[in-house]
């Protein structure tokens, strides 16, 4: 189990550090508020020294939210810094105790905090509009909630685009009982994208000038390049080309944000600041990765040693061993790692894209850096990502679904049948498509791609993980089979950038009504040719991740929900109130991609309009 | 580029293939259950018969002071007037567009060199937005002469990749003691066709019941990540005789441009180029007889930029 020595030396350290932190966060009030930047140079403080606070302790914490020019990366930048650093501070909890924190809004605009992951009253959810009114200016909101849960998670703003100018933190839950992850010292890594741009501003670019930050896309000088990297003829790439121009589609549209704005950051340092954890050869380390990115999907490895996976958006998994995981925006992962010897080993953490990284060093003492891996090539979409597959493929996909295929269709209305839990339907195609002009709908057919880990990734040679490998460790409660489902299109026009579900924008929506203690399920249909995480507030959603027993398949707070994909969620309707469903890419979120539930007695009550 | 098998009909047969693959899937795929015959969230809901439903096995997380049949009616409301609203999806932006600031240079001696600008911008929603474009010239060697048009339209979004504009023209031109000016009713289909044509197509009646079609189309060529190739058409069309504006009925003029430019930044590119005009049919015998040239070339070079 834990080290107890080494423990207790970072919490020493980190009270310190939040003494120090405190201090200079009184300093910075006694100084006038609007310095002029040189002034504010010399006491700059780089991002990413940040401390630990224990939320269930007795009193309770405070949180400070204020702007702060902080050196990011070494260049100047305006945050939001929580306890006057980015990220914000790691909070602990203990599984069991009440939750105290005190967060004080020292912003000039209304802020709120949203404990991503957690299960809580919906009035504590932190989401302005849907939980409450946010935190107005100047004013101070206190979360008191009961802890019911353990496992790594987050927080951040729900408020605006605030969560880009560095809004978020760690949040970990200790378990009452015995942990059954066996580890010597643990390391939080939060990854995260900054830009020094307004983010506003970034939005508008995004709307207004599509594909603004690729600089990746297909050109006249890349055609040799693809040709080498394919392996394809001039006409095959031209003819390729061709297709993709036909359809008003780029396939290297990977990321809407790229290192074209983004400087890539692990615990709030920059690739170059080298971020190091120390760690002796023969401990068990347990890494607590968490994705706090606004727009970036990272795919973590190691090189030279395998990771094993002990735990999934908080729930622990049966510990499945593997050398690179793709993170979703939003997602965590906690890994068990082992140094065989003195190395330095780098902690790798690729954009998707290809457009930069963020990366660390796991060595046992400070100042050993490893060598750093070949980034490689940028990945492009491909037939598969609009449902399209060669013949063999197609075949295997039949065969799986047959048998869920027959018992789908029939029993979706009737109050008693109850839905299949394993061999679900494999694929289905795309009907006319009737989202109008805020949809582009790429996707020919939707099918089951738990398998894939993902564009540019597989073909490397060694491991990585996918969906399809996550198990819970222990059956959850109340896994009945569910007895009514729906389908939930995710929709887009990156042409506009316009993003919602079924063609529509939050705006234009009503709320999705869920029955209060009934068990439902939720088939995600990605008809965009981007992924999208999904995550639901207040409740869990159980991924159908193709487990024999219905019992083992994991529970997630956000789902990745990849081009062409059909995701189907189970989820247990247990808390009443109202809750935020959303793709957790902030700028899809602000472009619409975003419904509010509502958990009610009853459905007959008739649709509740999402504005006031 | 190598000379690896580069067989241009190769390319032909390809798109041939394709065509003839897409069927071929389709027949296939014709077995698959649609999504057209599932259910959305509104439909299930509404034909979920009402059942008693089982008391959850969790304990709910209520909100202190409330009970559960208070968080009930809240949950069944809309959210409370003092409540933001918890994103702003249907925000209105706005966006202006000089795709041409240049000067032209003819190679000819009888035309005048001259100042040539085309710009548009938008302002509002999602789908809904007003609309404005700008094109004109001005010559400055000698007296100052200028011409411009301005539509100003409402636009919107009809199809993922189509907006349907409809709005006014103003005309007008200008010279040392001459003013002249017209108005238009129009509509116009602006958009990006397959194969990633921009298309600007107008359709205009005068004040004086003239009709005239114009069509724009153009196309990126992307030599290199900030290195763009941008051909051009443009074709005017008049569907009358128009002896004032020195036009024939039937086509009336054709214009290739070609820009190169170079993205310093999305928003700023300087270019260089050509255009080639050339008036045609009875427009471009009228020009003839009045001792024009039909056929203009000039060299261009200005920049593109946005704001």
């Amino acid at each position: 189990m834990k080290d107890d020595i080494m423990y207790s030396k970072t919490k020493t350290l980190s009270r310190r550090q939040f003494l120090f932190t405190t201090g200079l966060v009184f300093t910075g009030m006694l100084l006038p508020p609007f310095r002029p930047i040189w002034a504010a140079q010399p006491a700059a403080k780089s991002t990413g020294e940040f401390g630990e606070l224990n939320a269930t302790d007795p009193g309770g914490i405070d949180l400070y939210l204020e702007h702060k020019d902080l050196l990011i990366g070494g260049k100047p930048g305006r945050a939001i810094a929580i306890n006057g650093s980015i990220p914000g501070p790691v909070i602990r909890m203990q599984e069991g105790k009440e939750a105290l924190i005190r967060v004080h809004n020292r912003l000039d605009e209304s802020s709120s905090i949203h404990w991503h992951g957690i299960l809580l009253p919906f009035n504590m959810d932190g989401v302005p509009g849907i939980s409450f009114p946010g935190i107005p200016a100047g004013e101070t909101f206190t979360y008191r909630y009961p802890i019911r849960q353990n496992g790594t998670y987050w927080y951040h703003s729900h408020t605006g685009l605030q969560e880009q100018l560095g809004h978020y933190g760690q949040l970990i839950v200790e378990p009452a009982e015995a942990d059954p992850v066996g580890y010597d010292v643990e390391h939080s890594i939060v990854l995260s994208d900054w830009t020094f741009e307004n983010p506003h501003s970034v939005l508008r670019k995004l709307k207004t000038m599509e594909g603004y930050y690729n600089f990746q896309r297909p050109t006249l000088a890349n055609i040799d390049d693809q040709m080498k990297a394919t392996g394809m003829s001039l006409s095959e790439v031209l003819g390729k080309r061709l297709a993709w121009d036909r359809m008003r589609m780029d396939p290297t549209d990977i990321a809407d944000i790229t290192g074209a704005t983004y400087t890539y950051l692990m615990n709030g340092k920059a690739a170059h600041e080298n971020p190091t954890f120390i760690a002796k050869p023969g401990q068990r380390v347990r890494l607590r990765i968490v994705n706090a990115s606004t727009m970036t999907f990272y795919d973590v490895r190691i090189p030279g040693l395998p990771m094993t996976v002990v735990q999934a958006d908080g729930q622990n998994i049966k510990p499945v061993e593997t050398d690179e995981f793709r993170i979703g925006v939003a997602e965590t992962y906690d890994v068990i790692v082992t140094l065989p010897d003195s190395r330095a080993y780098t902690l790798f953490a690729e954009t998707m894209d290809r457009s930069g990284y963020a990366r660390g060093t796991l060595a046992p003492r400070q100042g050993m850096p490893a060598e750093l891996p070949e980034q490689r090539r940028r990945p492009m979409l491909t037939m598969a990502d609009m449902g399209m597959m060669m013949h063999g493929e197609m075949e295997d996909m039949d065969g799986e679904g047959h048998e869920g295929m027959n018992q789908v269709m029939p029993s979706h209305a009737s109050g008693d049948g109850q839905l299949p839990t394993t061999n679900l339907i494999g694929r289905i195609k795309h009907g006319p498509d009737q989202h109008g002009p805020a949809s582009i709908t790429m996707a020919q057919t939707a099918y089951r791609r738990l398998d894939y880990p993902g564009a540019g990734l597989g073909d490397d040679g060694w491991r990585v993980l996918t969906y399809s490998q996550l198990r819970v460790l222990e059956e959850p409660p109340d896994r009945r089979p569910p007895t009514r489902q729906f389908d939930l299109h995710l929709t887009g026009n990156m042409h506009k950038y316009i993003w919602g579900f079924d063609g529509k924008k939050w705006s234009q929506s009503d709320m999705i009504r869920f029955q209060y203690g009934e068990r439902l399920r939720i088939n995600m249909i990605n008809d965009t040719m981007m992924s999208h995480p999904i995550h639901l507030h207040g409740m869990w959603m159980d991924l159908y991740a193709g487990a024999e027993h219905y019992g083992d398949n994991p529970r997630k707070h956000t789902v990745n929900v990849q081009p062409s994909e059909l995701l189907t969620v189970d989820i247990s309707a247990d808390a009443p109130g109202q809750w935020a469903f959303h793709c957790h890419l902030l700028y899809h979120m602000e472009a619409g991609m975003f419904r509010t539930v509502a958990v009610v007695r009853s459905l007959e009550g008739g649709l509740i309009n999402v504005k006031s | 580029m190598s000379s690896r098998n580069y067989r241009p009909w190769n390319i032909v047969v390809f798109l041939m293939l394709l065509t003839f693959a897409v069927p071929a899937r389709a027949q296939k795929e014709s077995d698959l259950p649609s999504t057209a015959d599932r259910l959305l969230h509104g439909e299930s809901a509404a034909q979920h018969d009402e059942s008693p439903t089982p008391a959850p096995e969790i304990e709910p997380a209520i909100p202190e002071g409330m009970t559960l049949e208070e968080v009930f009616d809240f949950a069944e409301s809309p959210p409370p007037s003092d409540f933001p609203e918890p994103l702003s999806d249907d925000k209105r932006y706005a966006f202006m567009l000089f795709e041409q600031l240049e000067y032209r240079v003819a190679t000819d001696d009888e035309t005048a060199d001259h100042l040539g600008w085309e710009a548009q911008g938008w302002i509002g929603g999602d789908f809904n937005k007003f609309w404005w474009k700008n094109e004109g010239e001005a010559v400055f060697d000698g007296p100052d002469e200028w011409e411009m048009e301005t539509d100003l339209l409402y636009s919107r979004l009809i199809t993922p990749f189509w907006d349907f504009q409809v709005g006014v023209q103003y005309a007008n031109d200008w010279r040392k003691d001459d003013y002249e000016d017209r108005w238009s009713g129009m509509i116009a289909l602006q958009g990006l066709a397959p194969y990633n044509f921009e298309l600007d197509n107008s359709l205009y009646i005068s004040e004086d019941g003239d009709v005239t079609v114009a069509i724009e189309a153009e196309y990126d060529l992307r030599i290199t990540q900030r290195l763009v190739l941008q051909p051009r058409v443009g074709m005017g069309f008049a569907f009358q005789d128009i002896p004032e504006r020195s036009l024939g009925g039937g086509m009336t003029d054709v214009t290739l441009d070609m820009r190169m430019r170079y993205e310093i930044k999305r928003e700023f590119a300087p270019y260089f180029g050509l255009r080639s005009q050339f008036l045609v049919g009875e427009t471009g015998n009228i020009a003839e007889a009045g001792g024009e040239d039909s056929e203009k070339l000039f060299f261009l070079a200005g920049f593109r930029f946005a704001f």
